[in-house]
């Protein structure tokens, strides 16, 4: 095994297209032994592909991979697997009939001859002893009976049975609870002590900040910051990485303020959908285009699908036009006006047997009432659907909308609700493989029929989308709404901080919780740049310490009751006599030292004011705990 | 599958192409086979072409043609009716047993009741719990059957009224009634797959369930529909079948569930669902009927018929395949 901190894996200028598309144009990585390496980026940068290509599951089309100093060119995983590499996917690739043991051994199965059981319990629990984990999970218990933190873990095994010394992560932690996240992290320490270099893809850039020693960082296909150091990066440089600042004029056409009426259309109140929806609260107005943002698994299309009745809520409620609203079905939901194009237009929205015309008729059919078809009275609407779609009539009469282009697809299924009229129109990804033509031609159309009072849910993964074409946006992080805020009050960088899932949220608005109790204030947790904070989270125990800002806000430093305290930046308490209150600020970092922004504690004006200097050691110390 | 573009262009301008191509697809190629078929067997036997042949080929593909309706529409929503043999042969008994009390048509009206009864089971169990629908109706397969002995008393019911009948040898136009109600059931069947709203949602379901629950489509309801149908159109073949041999068998109807999946395969259904017609199922009952009688009039071994039947299955599966690049999945 290589000596720690020597090159391991080189990769250069790697490129690879999907049935014309361009998803990596010139990515590269370097590995080295005995570290942990995060891939970090958007979604749709490029990470998994780039991860895939490393681990031999999708064969790049141009582009050099060195590994232990020889050239390699993977046919397949199995290649991989047998050079030392391997991956652990975020859906398991276990069998789940056969018990852990013969998991950890599957790849064993190929050579011909007897297995010996005995041998391989024996080898089994030593690799899970290794890992400190020969208690976490039985070897003859079924794969199917296991947690996914307990898969994960037979996963690991099997890739280290196979003396496997790099191994890729692929979003780890996506369904891990915060104390099996830590079990991860300690397996992973270990698994550097050993000597293996990790790859780490996520999108918790706490998690990234906890375990990383280097970062690449990749956007739209490309690496855009390769293999920097760890502590070199702070969150915010991080994040603009990320994002990148070269925004199209696409959106240039930007709503701005809208006047809305005073009652919504639509309100969700605590909405709760297990697992996926936790708490989801918003309002939706006639004529208003709402952004659902988030990250990919952050339960935004399952905020969709419960309004649209194709997930049963547990609890919280809706209201349609200030009406209780509770369907069980599209059905329901389409008869009382709302129409769903669905994220996965091949398997949700797409009849391949069916004509053209009539997958464009399929909604109108599923709201009918009667028993024959009513196309005939649909014609003249549909030639204006066309017209107003760009799309040839002639086209109608195809038989198989599976032909057609992505953007025309699109169209077609977008016209499908149109033609119904609906009263909210929900997009769950409706530019996803569309090209950039076509997509302009959607934005206009749903501006068009907003303008006319449609009121529109859209969820984007590009964020860049998102902001441009939403007056507003709820931003939705591991099952919860945790912002409402106005697009023009957004960039990409705070949508991005703001829908990182954060594994530490709970904790961290517990210590906010508990220290304005604890002195009968406000606390807040933002980010503070040379005139504004935007805010991450916010409370307050006593009423007159109301601060007039919240998660997700923006708001410029002579804006709130305590500008003076933000611009001073003192290490102590500092009295804002316009307002009466008394605050403190504190930078915090995680245990790795890196910048998380700064704490803030506001005292009413007849709150005693405790001795700042433990007080901020206390902060510091409760913060660096939970990170 | 690759995007393709080859049905755009100019050529598209010629409107009522698009009519024509509704029909030159799987029913036209059917035809065709259908007419190959019958030319053959017309020149291997002088016999085959006779009117009365003819007749009696109708009168032959009466009971398996209208087992196949109900097929058609289970076939079409993706699923499969083992059963309709033996559910042929329970509700022949139950007819028996209802003529020693009540009149003829209550009698048949208790038997296709009883018929669309059972598919209402397996339909429901079928769709509601989202189970096989090969293992559901082969379990009522093996009931349907067993109830039919246990309900005979093992024997043939031959105490039923002549008047029966009827129902078979009814002439209008010189057309016997049982023939007359085949092609009465496949107009009605054609006309509702092709222009209502149930019909449509049949190979929607059939084609993409999930794209048909999200546009709003009662899923459910139409995916028990079809067994039900079936159910009760295996309760009808009972009915005429009795009615022509005045006796009633509890083994009659066995296999029949074979020669109506083929005669719906010959006739280009998809057992994925969501492709097949009305019309290419008649084409293939009349395929299948008519190589029986070929081969009967020709003398071939009545063993062979097997081979040859389940050759043309296989052939025309594949041969649709291979035509057909829109049957590749």
């Amino acid at each position: 095994m290589a000596t720690s901190g020597s090159v391991l894996l080189e990769a250069r200028d790697i490129t690879k297209s999907f049935a014309g598309t361009k998803a990596l144009v010139g990515a590269g990585l370097t590995l080295r032994a005995g570290q942990t390496h995060a891939l970090l980026g958007a979604n749709g940068a490029g990470k998994s592909t780039l991860s895939r290509v490393v681990s031999g599951h999708v064969r790049r089309d141009n582009g050099t991979i060195h590994y232990e100093e020889r050239p390699l060119d993977f046919k397949s995983p199995r290649e991989a697997l047998d050079a030392g590499i391997a991956m652990v996917m975020q859906e398991t690739s276990l069998a789940s009939d056969l018990s852990v043991v013969e998991n950890i051994f599957l790849p064993e199965l190929r050579h011909p001859g007897r297995l010996s059981f005995p041998a391989m319990r024996r080898r089994a629990n030593e690799i899970l002893a290794d890992l400190g984990q020969d208690r976490t999970v039985s070897l003859d218990s079924e794969v199917r009976d296991l947690s996914v933190a307990q898969r994960q873990l037979v996963e690991i095994a099997k890739a280290l049975a196979l003396k496997s010394n790099l191994i890729i992560f692929d979003e780890p932690t996506a369904s891990l609870s915060p104390s099996e996240v830590e079990r991860l992290f300690d397996i992973i320490g270990r698994l550097e002590d050993a000597g293996c270099a990790i790859v780490f893809v996520s999108h918790r850039l706490e998690e990234v900040f906890a375990i990383a020693d280097e970062i690449t960082v990749m956007r739209e296909g490309r690496t855009v910051a390769t293999s920097l150091p760890t502590s070199s990066l702070n969150q915010t440089e991080l994040v603009r990485l990320m994002v990148g600042r070269d925004l199209g004029s696409i959106f240039t056409g930007s709503a701005g303020s809208k006047t809305l009426q005073k009652n919504p259309i639509l309100s969700a109140r605590h909405l709760n959908a297990p697992p996926l929806v936790r708490d989801v609260s918003f309002d939706l107005h006639r004529g208003e285009i709402l952004g659902l943002g988030g990250l990919v698994g952050a339960g935004r299309s399952e905020v969709v699908e419960t309004l649209f009745g194709l997930r049963q809520r547990a609890a919280g409620e809706l209201f349609l036009d200030g009406e209780p609203f509770a369907p069980r079905s599209p059905s329901q939901a389409i008869r009382a006006g709302l129409g769903f194009v669905a994220e996965d237009r091949r398997r949700q929205s797409i009849v391949p047997d069916l004509s053209v015309r009539e997958n464009l008729m399929l909604g109108h059919l599923g709201a009918r009432r009667g028993f024959g078809l009513g196309y005939r009275s649909l014609d003249g609407k549909i030639r204006d659907l066309m017209q107003r779609l760009e799309l040839s009539s002639d086209r109608l009469d195809d038989d198989n909308l599976l032909n057609f282009s992505g953007g025309m697809q699109q169209k077609i299924i977008i016209a499908r609700w149109l033609l119904l009229e609906p009263k909210v129109l929900i997009l769950d990804e409706p530019t996803k493989g569309v090209d950039i033509g076509t997509r302009a031609s959607i934005y206009t159309i749903l501006r068009d029929i907003a303008a006319r009072g449609t009121a529109i849910v859209i969820i984007s993964s590009e964020f860049q989308e998102l902001l441009g074409l939403a007056d507003r946006v709820i931003v939705i992080s591991d099952g919860l709404s945790i912002a409402d805020v106005p697009s023009a009050n957004l960039d990409e960088e705070k949508l991005t901080l703001l829908a990182a899932p954060r594994s530490s949220m709970e904790r961290n608005q517990r210590i906010l919780r508990d220290l304005a109790a604890e002195h009968n204030g406000a606390a807040f947790w933002a980010i503070l740049d040379e005139e504004r904070m935007f805010c991450l989270n916010c409370v307050a125990a006593n009423p007159s310490t109301d601060l007039g800002f919240h998660a997700g806000s923006t708001t410029r430093f002579e804006e709130t009751p305590i500008g003076a305290a933000l611009a001073a930046r003192s290490e102590d308490f500092v009295f804002d006599p316009k307002s009466g209150l008394s605050s403190i600020l504190v930078d915090v970092k995680s245990h790795r030292d890196h910048e998380l922004g700064s704490i803030g504690l506001v005292l009413g004006r007849s709150q005693p004011v405790p001795a700042s200097a433990s007080l901020r050691a206390s902060i510091i110390e409760r913060f660096r705990a939970t990170v | 599958m690759t995007p393709t573009t080859h049905s755009t262009g100019p050529e598209m301008k010629d409107a009522p192409r698009s009519y024509l191509k509704m029909f030159s697809r799987l029913e036209v190629r059917m035809l065709g086979l259908a007419l190959v078929v019958a030319i053959t067997l017309s020149i291997l036997s002088p016999y085959f072409l006779k009117a009365a042949n003819l007749l009696n080929l109708l009168d032959q593909s009466v009971v398996v043609g209208i087992v196949a309706i109900g097929m058609t529409f289970v076939i079409l929503t993706g699923g499969i009716d083992l059963s309709v043999g033996s559910v042929a042969g329970l509700t022949g008994v139950i007819l028996g047993l209802s003529l020693r009390h009540f009149p003829i048509p209550v009698s048949v009206f208790l038997a296709v009741l009883s018929g669309a009864g059972i598919g209402l089971f397996s339909g429901f169990l079928i769709a509601y719990f989202d189970v096989a629908a090969f293992v559901i109706t082969l379990g009522v397969m093996a009931i349907g059957r067993s109830l039919a002995y246990i309900f005979s008393g093992q024997t043939s019911i031959t105490d039923i009224p002549p008047e029966i009948n009827d129902l078979v040898y009814t002439t209008v136009f010189g057309i016997q009634s049982n023939v007359l109600t085949l092609l009465a059931l496949y107009a009605l069947a054609w006309a509702y797959l092709a222009y209502t709203k149930g019909g449509r949602t049949i190979y929607a379901v059939g084609s993409n369930r999930e794209a048909a629950r999200t546009a709003g489509l009662s899923v459910l309801y139409y995916s028990v529909l079809p067994y039900v149908i079936s159910g009760a159109l295996s309760a009808v073949a009972a009915t005429l079948m009795s009615a022509q041999i005045l006796s009633i068998d509890p083994l009659a109807g066995n296999l029949l569930e074979l020669d109506a999946i083929a005669a719906v395969v010959i006739g280009g259904a998809s057992l994925y669902g969501g492709r097949g017609t009305i019309i290419g199922t008649l084409i293939g009952v009349f395929i299948m009927v008519m190589i029986r009688n070929g081969l009967n009039l020709l003398g071939v071994s009545p063993f062979w018929q097997g081979s040859a039947i389940g050759g043309i299955i296989i052939a025309a599966v594949l041969a649709e395949r291979l035509l057909n690049p829109k049957a590749r999945r």
